[in-house]
């Protein structure tokens, strides 16, 4: 029971993959204003995301985390490879992956969906639509869905 | 003399000229069947026999004896008549004849001289027609390459249109995000004069924002235009007109629509011009509500469609300039937008085949027209 409690005290983590300090800092404000009690990481490229992820490097140390935002224009690996990459891993295939991106081209997301992305959005233009997004983001899969255990 | 002798001098002297008419016309014969034998040999006998009857009748001239059978006195005297009429004919007739030779060769060396005529004048048209030819391909050749260059050209433009303004939002959404952001943040925070930068600065990214979209949009009528197919306008106009009821109704604008064909086109961009047109109407209205017609007249080949209203009417100076790109009419405060909406229906409309253009008079309302050519449908 104790250990059940702990758990669903714990903050939610969040990686967020992504080149742009612009969009991580609007993530950070969005997030700020939302709900969930949440530490934020953040990796500017490919390499890193997996080095975070497989706790390679100065990254021995990660937690796991709950959810991944990823980028898919990203430096020296691409969002589509750190995709595969994950979701070809037993180990990480269950951490559900966002795809939060600029792209509308219908390639982007066939492809990110072919990759067992598990959901792919495009991020608005506008300022409040970008919070309104992020926060829907962190509602739906940090409060609405059953997620598996750790 | 008696008349015995005379009768046979006579006879004799006709003989020799009937010989020698008769050697004359062998020897045409011959010349005419180009030398041969047979009539040669007729030629040489009449030769000999008129040479012989000369002979006789020289004789007979000189007094020598009388041919031994002689026909009697009348006889003779007739034969010796007809003999000579027939002689006195046979150069008329031989004349006749060569006359009619003479006419027929002039005919045919006329005719020759007419056909060799014709034949250089058809040859010149010919010449003429192959330069003509060569100058008329060679024009079909630059058209072509002409179009080629253009297609190209204005894919290039488009495709630079796409990428610019796709490229351009990533670092405007950045500028528009966190000026919002500063607004929400700090307005009536920090001084008066800040909070007037931050407006001006939320505004112009906001302006911005606008203008890539439209840029965008505009780029897009052209790469991202669907096949086209049987579209019933009727159905389109009704459509914009459910799109735009909330400003119909605030306005209280009326709109009469007359019936509409089905043309052959992209319903999605007809639905575009359809609103771009009705919602300028309602827009750009006068003191008085606004009545709007929508109508379609078939002209030729192509149906003509007219949204006439009782705005504020366009200067005749301006009527061309609303069709081009960002080109506005009124201070922003006067009328919001960007001014790409009529520059879109041009598009669209030229991508159809057709063409737009306005009748105004400021004050009195302005009625556009825009052209759908009709396409058989095989």
């Amino acid at each position: 029971m104790k250990a059940i409690d702990k758990e669903a005290c714990r903050p939610i983590e969040i990686l967020m993959v992504e080149d742009n300090p612009g969009d991580v800092r609007l993530t950070v404000e969005a997030l700020k204003e939302g709900k969930v009690r949440n530490n934020f990481h953040t990796v500017a490229d490919g390499v890193e995301a997996l080095a975070f992820l497989r706790r390679e490097g100065r990254y021995a140390e990660a937690p796991r985390p709950d959810l991944i935002l990823l980028d898919l224009n990203l430096p020296k690996k691409s969002g589509r490879e750190v995709l595969a990459e994950i979701k070809d891993d037993p180990e990480l295939r269950r951490i559900p992956v966002v795809i939060l991106t600029v792209s509308q081209a219908e390639q982007d997301i066939l492809k990110s969906y072919n990759l067992h992305a598990n959901c792919y959005i495009t991020k608005p233009v506008d300022l409040d639509q970008f919070l309104e997004v992020v926060k829907s983001i962190e509602n739906f899969w940090l409060t609405v869905v059953m997620l598996p255990p750790r | 003399m008696d008349m015995t002798y005379a009768a046979s001098a006579a006879l004799q002297a006709s003989a020799v000229i009937l010989q020698i008419t008769a050697a004359f016309f062998a020897l045409r014969l011959i010349r005419v069947s180009g030398g041969r034998v047979s009539w040669i040999l007729i030629c040489s006998a009449f030769c000999i026999m008129a040479i012989r009857r000369s002979i006789s009748l020289g004789q007979l001239l000189a007094g020598g004896p009388h041919p031994p059978n002689l026909l009697d006195d009348g006889a003779a005297v007739a034969i010796s008549a007809l003999m000579l009429a027939g002689v006195l004919l046979i150069p008329s007739l031989f004349l006749t004849i060569q006359q009619a030779a003479e006419m027929m060769r002039r005919a045919k060396d006329d005719l020759e001289i007419q056909v060799a005529q014709r034949t250089e004048e058809l040859r010149e048209a010919n010449a003429h027609l192959s330069v003509e030819l060569d100058e008329r391909r060679r024009a079909e050749q630059r058209l072509a390459r002409y179009t080629q260059e253009l297609a190209r050209s204005n894919a290039d433009l488009e495709q630079f249109a796409y990428v610019a303004s796709h490229d351009l939002q990533e670092p405007l959404r950045m500028v528009a995000s966190f000026t919002q952001l500063l607004a929400r943040r700090y307005r009536g925070k920090l001084d008066q004069d800040a909070d007037e930068f931050i407006g001006y600065a939320v505004d112009g990214a906001n302006r911005m924002q606008r203008l890539i979209n439209d840029l965008l949009a505009y780029s897009r009528v052209g790469t991202r235009g669907k096949p086209f197919a049987p579209t019933d306008s009727h159905v389109i106009c009704r459509d914009a007109r459910d799109n735009l009821a909330k400003a119909i109704e605030e306005s209280g604008a009326v709109i009469f629509q007359g019936p509409l064909p089905v043309v052959v086109g992209d319903e999605v961009q007809l639905l575009q011009v359809f609103q771009n047109l009705i919602a300028n109407a309602i827009k750009f209205r006068s003191a008085e509500s606004p009545q709007i017609q929508v109508a379609a007249e078939r002209q030729g080949h192509e149906w003509v469609f007219a949204i006439k209203d009782n705005g504020i009417g366009i200067a005749p100076e301006h009527q061309e300039r609303i069709f081009s790109i960002f080109q506005r009419l009124h201070h922003r405060s006067e009328y919001p937008g960007t001014g790409i909406g009529l520059a879109i229906c041009k598009k669209i409309v030229e991508r159809h085949g057709g063409r737009i253009w306005v009748e105004s008079h400021p004050g009195k309302g302005s009625t556009f027209y825009f052209s759908i050519p009709e396409v058989k449908q095989s």
